[in-house]
Formats: structure tokens, sequence, C-alpha cells
């Protein structure tokens, strides 16, 4: 398998509705920051991998083949990824195999999503029929007519976790520290959808239920319009890249994925069990084991934080605490404060800079692009910082049925 | 327990035809145009048909591997992904279940659902003797009021229910506490939602407390400080107005109390006192709580709803969960008049 470098990440900013751009101009706008970043022209790019996760969002069968022209990728092949939540893993995933592969040398990997143009006459407002619209992602036989929807199917998860585990993630207070620790990072991403909230603990305690008695509003991410895009590479192209820009590279050095069954039950892998997010686990050990680094190697962690319940327990899934002890995050500091960090400082031995760019709960979810976003921000920090590895997480799908794991390395070559 | 409706989207659930003007974060005037991405269909059912037509006949069945034992119910697949997709054989199941996990209520539900929140969805585990085994999805319903956290947790011993009228969807049927399925139908072949009484629950039993007397007084002073504001509050107006006509009896351990809504105007009763509400018409509904303070954080920072939500307020239906946002929102517009000096001046 050949090596593969990420030489170029740009995002747009994320917003919770684009009024003045469509999905078109929003990858477009991704695009072009991409190549600005690896100082390339879209000539360059060998293909094109697509992250859209839902038609019904972009309004549109078929969205990438409209975007084929205006990203200058005509005549050349791309391939559209759809996987849930873990739509810009599994296109980030494609996109890295094509590298590696041998099959392409440059691979452009944008995604993005269109959320809140939905309308529901009922309310008057956009959010009961993102919510619908994303619970259209449930069977229409047996679990979309009993109400599902992404919040009540994540919490499902997180409350059998909690009998299993009680009072680990089941403490409100803490999550809202937690929430707390979120902002302030988000408040740094100058892309962020809501740098310039502050959100404290008490104001989480006190926003609305959501789904009762696990999740409040402020706990959960939000619904952003906005695209991101990354650029994979092949070894020679990276250095090359990197000669142009000045950076050092960053390479993939480990991948790995998951995808549980949509079957809740016990006893077969073709059942998923309720009380663990067990395609977060596979999914790191597999990247781990390819990258041949240990969690404890990692100090950047970009996690796919649909709730902040569900991100404690990724974060066990992922290595980084035990199962049944993710409050250790908080309780015994082994989430570093970026107040202590500052720009370019790097954790203390042990602690893990988690989610710098405000997570998907304050930086955004544009759900296609949204790993592509976390994968944006792990470059940067790895670079500001001068941390040797960082780890990108995705999850998706009814009960988080879906995970992927990316573990970059900051490159040592030397770059003029 | 199911709702009529005869088409498939719902009267009123349209938007008008049009263009028009809209402004975002950058100022600048953009158009936006109405539209929709329905899709009719008369789905099939398929290979789950015989599962929808063994409900209509009363009847749960599942899938069963004859070489592994793993049994799927609902039957997802008649072929086990495990033995090679061998031929699964239909059994029937027990009426019976335990809850796989403590189960979510949805508060804030999606557009299909308007109207339907609190609900619950759940996982039960049927065939509890099978070593492997799929859990149901399960709609999961009380006969003891609102659904709210502490009924439906983990282990707990649930009935099938069907609906009486069957026409063959998953909403056919749902589950309740085994605990709340009366003595003489404990043995009953098939339950039906008739034989239960969900129209008129009961408030669970409270305590009178002398110690809490001196806390419902308070609460009864801040509502009725809070009803006097609201005469001179055209937004708590408003909202009330919006509730139309409405009796409300409240229960607590430390006393009880009236609420009337009408013509926007709000009036609190002592009950069982001095001052006993003038109408002995039977109220809308009851609402209880324990703690009398319940009602004085609503006055003064907290909400109904949230108390709802909690546990910390029993309510009997739908409907009167409904009646909470316009309520929570009176104290905030005499909080919001009050600040703004908008209160009209005292009549």
């Amino acid at each position: 398998m050949n090596r593969v470098g990420i030489v170029g990440a740009g995002i747009t900013e994320c917003r919770s509705r684009w009024v003045e751009a469509t999905y078109w101009k929003l990858f477009q706008m991704a695009t072009r920051a991409t190549l600005e970043d690896a100082q390339m022209s879209a000539a360059e790019l060998d293909s094109v991998t697509f992250g859209i996760y839902n038609d019904i969002f972009e309004h549109m069968a078929i969205p990438e083949s409209a975007l084929t022209g205006l990203i200058g990728m005509g005549n050349k092949p791309g391939v559209r990824v759809t996987n849930g939540g873990a739509t810009g893993f599994y296109a980030m995933r494609a996109a890295w195999m094509e590298v590696a592969s041998g099959a392409s040398d440059l691979v452009l990997c944008v995604g993005g999503e269109k959320a809140t143009d939905c309308h529901d006459p009922q309310s008057g407002t956009a959010t009961p029929m993102v919510v619908d619209t994303i619970a259209k992602s449930w069977d229409p036989f047996f679990e979309y007519p009993l109400g599902a929807t992404a919040s009540d199917s994540y919490m499902q998860k997180c409350m059998a976790y909690d009998d299993a585990f009680p009072g680990d993630v089941g403490n409100g207070q803490l999550r809202a520290q937690m929430i707390e620790m979120l902002c302030r990072q988000g408040n740094r991403n100058p892309f962020g959808q809501r740098r310039k909230e502050e959100v404290t603990a008490e104001q989480v305690m006190g926003s609305r239920w959501i789904i009762a008695p696990f999740l409040r509003l402020l706990e959960a991410c939000m619904y952003t319009e906005g695209a991101g895009a990354l650029i994979f590479a092949g070894e020679q192209k990276t250095l090359e890249i990197c000669q142009r820009t000045g950076r050092q590279p960053v390479w993939v050095k480990g991948v790995g994925a998951a995808n549980e069954s949509y079957s809740v039950g016990r006893g077969s892998s073709n059942l998923m069990q309720l009380h663990r997010i067990e395609s977060d686990a596979l999914a790191a050990e597999r990247a781990y084991q390819m990258a041949g680094v240990r969690p404890s190697d990692i100090q950047i962690v970009e996690a796919h934080d649909a709730f902040v319940a569900q991100l404690m327990i990724t974060m066990g899934e992922l290595g980084f605490v035990q199962l049944g002890r993710t409050r250790a995050l908080i309780e015994e500091g082994i989430m570093a404060d970026i107040r202590d960090l500052g720009d370019d400082g790097r954790p203390d031995k042990g602690q893990v800079l988690l989610n710098p760019s405000g997570g998907l709960i304050f930086g955004g979810h544009f759900v296609g692009g949204s790993n592509m976003f976390s994968t944006w921000s792990a470059v940067r920090e790895m670079q500001n910082r001068q941390i040797p590895l960082a780890l990108v997480h995705g999850t998706g799908a009814i009960n988080a049925a879906y995970g992927g794991a990316m573990v970059l390395e900051l490159g040592e070559e030397a770059v003029a | 327990m199911s709702t009529e409706q005869s088409t498939v989207i719902p009267e009123g659930f349209n938007l008008q035809h049009g263009v028009r003007p809209v402004t975002g974060q950058d100022g600048v005037e953009c158009l936006e145009f109405s539209s929709s991405m329905h899709t009719l269909y008369w789905q099939t059912y398929g290979e789950h048909s015989v599962f929808f037509q063994a409900l209509i006949d009363g009847r749960l069945i599942g899938a069963k591997c004859p070489k592994c034992g793993m049994v799927l119910v609902p039957p997802m697949t008649w072929h086990c992904p495990d033995c090679n997709f061998q031929q699964m054989e239909s059994v029937d199941l027990p009426h019976f279940g335990r809850l796989a996990a403590t189960a979510p209520i949805t508060i804030f539900p999606l557009a299909s659902k308007h109207g339907e929140a609190p609900y619950c969805r759940g996982y039960v585990d049927v065939v509890t003797g099978a070593s492997k085994a799929s859990f149901m999805p399960a709609r999961l319903e009380t006969t003891t009021g609102l659904p709210r956290p502490g009924i439906f947790t983990k282990g707990i011993s649930l009935r099938l229910v069907f609906e009486d009228e069957r026409e063959g969807r998953i909403t056919d049927v749902f589950w309740i506490p085994e605990s709340e399925v009366p003595e003489h139908l404990r043995s009953e072949s098939l339950l039906l939602a008739s034989q239960l009484q969900f129209s008129d629950p009961k408030p669970p039993e409270i305590q009178h407390t002398e110690a809490m007397e001196g806390v419902f007084c308070e609460a009864l002073a801040a509502l009725q400080g809070m009803a006097d504001t609201a005469t001179r509050s055209l937004r708590a107006q408003e909202n009330l107005r919006s509730l139309g006509d409405l009796e409300i009896d409240v229960k607590t351990s430390g006393g009880n109390a009236a609420l009337r809504v009408h013509d926007g105007v709000l009036s609190v009763y002592l009950v069982g006192g001095e001052g006993v509400k003038d109408s002995e018409t039977l109220p809308d509904f009851v609402m209880q709580a324990e703690d009398p303070a319940v009602f004085s954080n609503w006055v003064n920072s907290g909400s109904l709803t949230d108390a709802a939500v909690e546990g910390r307020l029993w309510l009997p239906h739908r409907q009167a969960f409904s009646a909470l946002p316009a309520l929570d929102r009176v104290p905030r517009s005499v909080r919001r008049d009050t600040e703004e000096e908008k209160l009209s001046a005292e009549s």
C-alpha cells in the first residue's frame, strides 16, 4: 500500500443557515479554500470523492452530479459517499484508499450539507422538519413509525451504557462542565458556528429537555450548513507540495472502520449491543494497529461529538479512558484545559486535547463534511503545536452503528 | 389509542406556493422559494408481510434459525445471517418481555409526531431464554399518566397490548409495565387496549404533611402575585388567551389549589380553605406535585414543562402537557413586561 499524505485542508464558515449560498456554492468555496491551502489548481487533481449525507436536505437526487463542473472536476472520475453521520469519514477513507492503491495520485475529498432550508409548517420553523428528515434514516416498517430520532437513538445507547456503568455519564453537572470546556475551544475556531457564544454550565443545566432524562438542548450538536475539503496525495506528491507550501507533511498512518448491525440484540455480531459503541472501539483498534500506535501516544483527538454523553463513551471506546470511568476526562483532568495551552502549547503527558475545534457541538456539524472539518482542525493543531500524532473519529447511523477512525502523523521531513 | 388519519400527508401540513425575499447573516437580500420533496408510496411489506398479518390476528411471531437457535423479532430476515443464510422458521412468541435498557423519552419530536410528545420508545427482550436474540423496537405506554423517568427502566417486565382495531402497522401494538395490568387480566392470552384504562389515570397518592404547608403558602402567594401582575401584562394575557378556557386542579403535599384561565385572565384559588374556588365544575385536568415549590419555581425562573419532564409534576395526559408551554410563557412575559416597564397601570 502506498504512503498517503494530506496536503490541503479548507472549510467554509459554519452557519445555522447560509441564505447567501446553495450547497453548490458551499462545495465550491471549500474546494477553493483547500486548493489555495495546498497552493494547487484543480487541473492537477486526478479525481474527487464527495461526502453528502442526505438527498432530502440537498433537495436533489444524485446531488453530487451538479458539482462536478462547478469545482473544476469535469471529465474526471468522482464518487459520492453517503454513510449517515460518518459520511465524511467514509468519504475520506475512500479518497485515502484511492491514493493508497495507486489508482490516483491526487484526490480531492469534499463534503458538506445544506440542512436548514427544510421547513415545518406546523411550528413555522425548520427544526422539527430537520429532525424528521434525519429520522428518515430509520426504516419505514418498524422504527420510524415509533418516532425514532437521532437524539433518542443516541440517548438509548447512552442510557443503556448508564445501566451497565451507573453514574459515569449520568451526571448532568459534569457533562455541563465538559460543555463549558468545549465552548471555550469553539470560541477559538474562526470558522465555528458558535464562536461568539459563551455557554456556562448553569445555562446548560437550565436549557430545555430534548430527551428525558438524559439530553438537554445545549448538550447536542447543531444543524449546520457548510462544507469542508481535503486533498489526499501519494508520497512523492505530498513531499513536492510541502516544498511549495513550506509546511511539514501530515501522513495518514492508520485507518479503521466498522459498522454494527441495524438490529439490536444479544449473542451475535450480526446484532448490535446496546450498552456499547462497539463500532468506535473496533474502528480505533484497527486504525491503531495499522499505525502501530496506542491511544497513550496520541494527544490530539477530534472526535465526532453528536452529544456530550456519547462523546464521553466514545472516548472510552477509543481507549483514552476506561469504560465506566469516562468521567475521568473531567474529574482527573485528562481533557486538557485550553486556557492552559493557548494557541501553541502542548498537553501534559497523560492529557489529551479533545475537540480543539469546538467539535460538532460548538464548531459545527455539516453532516457530509463534518469529519473533514475535524481533520482540518487536527492538521492545524498538529502543525501549530508540533504534536506528532492525532486521531480523527466519525460516527453515524441509527444507534451510532457506524464508526471510523483515522490516525494522522506530523512528518519529520525537512521542508524548504 | 391510535390517532385517526385518513391521508398520509396530514391535512394542513403544507406550504403556500411562493417566492419571497430573505436576508441572512451577510445582510444581502436573497430569494427563497417554497417547494417539497414528497414521494407517495404503496410500499410492499414483502417478507415482513407475515409479521404484520400475524399482528392483525393478535399474534407476535419471530424467525428462528433451526441451526443456531437465533430468534429475530420482528423477523427482519427469514434467512439466518449467522448460518450461511439457513432458512429460518416462524415461531409464535409470548406477549411478555423485559425492557432491554432504560428507555429514552422524547420531549422534542420530529414533525410527523407533532403534538405526540412526550413519548417513549425502547427495545424489548422477548425471547429471554435464547442466547441469541434480537430485541423488538417498542412503543412504551403507561396507564399512570404521562411517560416519565423511573417507569421504563432496564429489566422491568412488560406486557404486549394490541389495539382493538389493527391495520397492519407496528403501531398496532404497544407495551405496558406488567405491574399495570389488572390482576383479572393477567391470564388473558390477548390483551386489548380497550381492556385497560388510559383515559382517566389516577394521580399517585401523596401524603399531606404539615411541614409542607409553609412551602405551599409561599407557592400560592407567588401564583397569586403572578396572576395579579399578569392582568397588567399584554404579553401574559396573550399567552393565557391562547389556552382558551381552562380549569386545572393543583394538588400538593402542602395543600391544594385551582387555576382557572378565562378570557386571558388567570385566577388562583385555594381549595379546602377560605376563598374556595367559586365553581363546582369538574377541572379539565389535575396536576400534582409532591413538592409545592414546583409552582413557586415556575413563577420565579423554572418551568412546569421541566418539572413534568423530570417527573416532579404529575400530569394525566398529553393534552395537559400541551398546555404547559403557554403556561410557562406567562411568568416570562410578566418578567419581561416588568423589566421593560410595559405593565399597564394598576386598576
